[in-house]
């Protein structure tokens, strides 16, 4: 069967799906909390912390991006 | 001048199969979008099809995998390349005409893998290429993109689930803008090269290009067009399968079904393994339904679906050496392939007729 199918190959796959798919959408997530909790916290008169949450989402968000980025470089790449 | 002819039918029937793969993957891109409320029909299918000419233009690097790895190059002719075209477009046309969202690419590569053992035996078909190349990420795709949505979803589900529904609805629904745009980019680089790489190898076979000849940039355009085209006409049955009929789908789960999508394409385009971007988008779909409660998928309709992926290629397979065989019993001029093509048009008229007499459209709110 290894000679068949790239047995390496399709590993690397595998786990680059898992790892890219689940974490973008986790990062993606975190970002959405943040604005939301920036929202919340803001409204209920807490700078402090809203300014953390709105730094998470920020980096969250351009974490996002930047998997974008990489993505459309992966494809410009083959 | 007769093999020009014949060559003349081949790309225009390339450029139809073209045609219909972005008619009938579509719903790829852009059913998880609409379904979810994160873009209008229009705006989604407008930007799928702008996205997929430009993805037509990002590599031409695969332009000819696809009947290079599974059927002996010696095998092929301009006859083989339109018998094959003819078993993809008629399989194609059967599963939009029921609604289900199966592989282009595997219509295509059955209908090659049909006619080329009709016209030379068994011994055409690269087993090696079919099982590593087709057969096993046929199986790997869907259940991949399943577990990484599903797995996906659930986390979502974790992080914002106690955060007010308005706001992380409106922010899933910004974030299937850009998925949705990744998923087309990648459908127009994966799937306008295999058209391209077909009409390349029938050019080559017709001894209008050498060997190792990259596809003409007319090829390139008219590829990039033809999908663009077909996705712009927008498979509205298949929209509907994938987009409500599978499970009812939120923006979280939208975007996690385009987001594991994206990234099982993007990874296995990364490393060399090529995916059905049709069993990927509804494994996600499948994975982020499950994901949230397994009674919320449609497990009726996903079968029919996986029984659509598993007649794909045998089904092409045998319209494709059909269309071989009827094309032979004509000789080896032009008379073959111009009496099946009429044929296959008549066919065609009558498929749009008989389903444009059942009503219009189907809408997708």
């Amino acid at each position: 069967m290894a000679t068949i199918v790239e047995t390496k190959e399709l590993l690397e796959t595998i786990v680059a799906s898992v790892v890219a798919g689940v974490g973008i959408t986790v990062v993606f997530s975190i970002a959405i909390w943040g604005v939301a909790r920036f929202a919340d916290l803001g409204r209920d008169e807490r700078p402090m912390a809203a300014a953390a949450a709105a730094a998470l989402a920020g980096l969250a968000l351009v974490a996002t991006l930047g998997a974008v980025v990489f993505g459309i470089v992966v494809m410009t790449s083959k | 001048m007769s093999s020009d002819v014949i060559l003349v039918i081949v790309v225009g029937t390339a450029l139809v199969f073209d045609f219909t793969n972005g008619f009938h993957d579509t719903a790829n891109v852009v059913a998880t979008s609409i379904s979810t409320g994160a873009a209008r029909p229009g705006v989604a299918i407008g930007m799928a099809a702008l996205l997929n000419f430009v993805g037509a233009f990002i590599s031409i690097s695969v332009a000819a995998t696809v009947a290079n790895d599974v059927v002996d190059a010696a095998a092929i002719t301009p006859t083989v390349v339109f018998a094959g075209l003819i078993g993809a477009i008629a399989w194609n046309l059967i599963t939009w005409s029921f609604g289900l969202p199966s592989s282009s690419s595997h219509a295509l590569i059955g209908g090659v893998v049909g006619s080329a053992v009709a016209a030379a035996g068994f011994d055409a078909v690269i087993g090696e290429g079919l099982v590593g190349k087709v057969l096993i990420p046929a199986v790997v795709a869907p259940i991949l993109s399943l577990l990484v949505a599903g797995i996906a979803i659930g986390l979502i589900y974790r992080i914002v689930g106690r955060q007010r529904p308005g706001m992380v609805t409106r922010g899933f629904r910004y974030g299937q803008l850009v998925s949705g745009g990744m998923l087309a980019l990648a459908h127009g680089t994966n799937d306008a090269q295999k058209t391209m790489g077909v009409i390349t190898l029938a050019l080559i076979a017709n001894g209008t290009l050498d060997a190792s000849a990259d596809p003409p940039t007319w090829v390139i355009v008219s590829a990039a067009t033809a999908i663009a085209l077909g996705t712009y006409s927008g498979g509205w049955r298949i929209i509907r399968t994938t987009g409500t009929r599978i499970i009812k789908m939120d923006a979280a789960q939208g975007f996690s079904a385009q987001g594991a999508g994206a990234a099982v394409i993007l990874a296995s385009t990364h490393f060399g393994f090529p995916l059905s971007t049709t069993h990927v988008i509804n494994g996600g779909v499948i994975g982020a339904g499950a994901g949230k409660r397994v009674s919320a998928v449609r497990w009726g309709v996903a079968g029919n679906i996986v029984t659509a992926w598993l007649l794909t290629l045998p089904a092409a397979a045998a319209i494709g050496a059909l269309a071989y065989r009827a094309t032979a019993i004509f000789g080896s001029g032009t008379l073959g392939p111009v009496l099946v093509t009429l044929l296959s048009l008549s066919l065609i008229v009558a498929v749009f007729a008989r389903r444009s007499r059942r009503g219009a459209p189907i809408p997708v709110s």
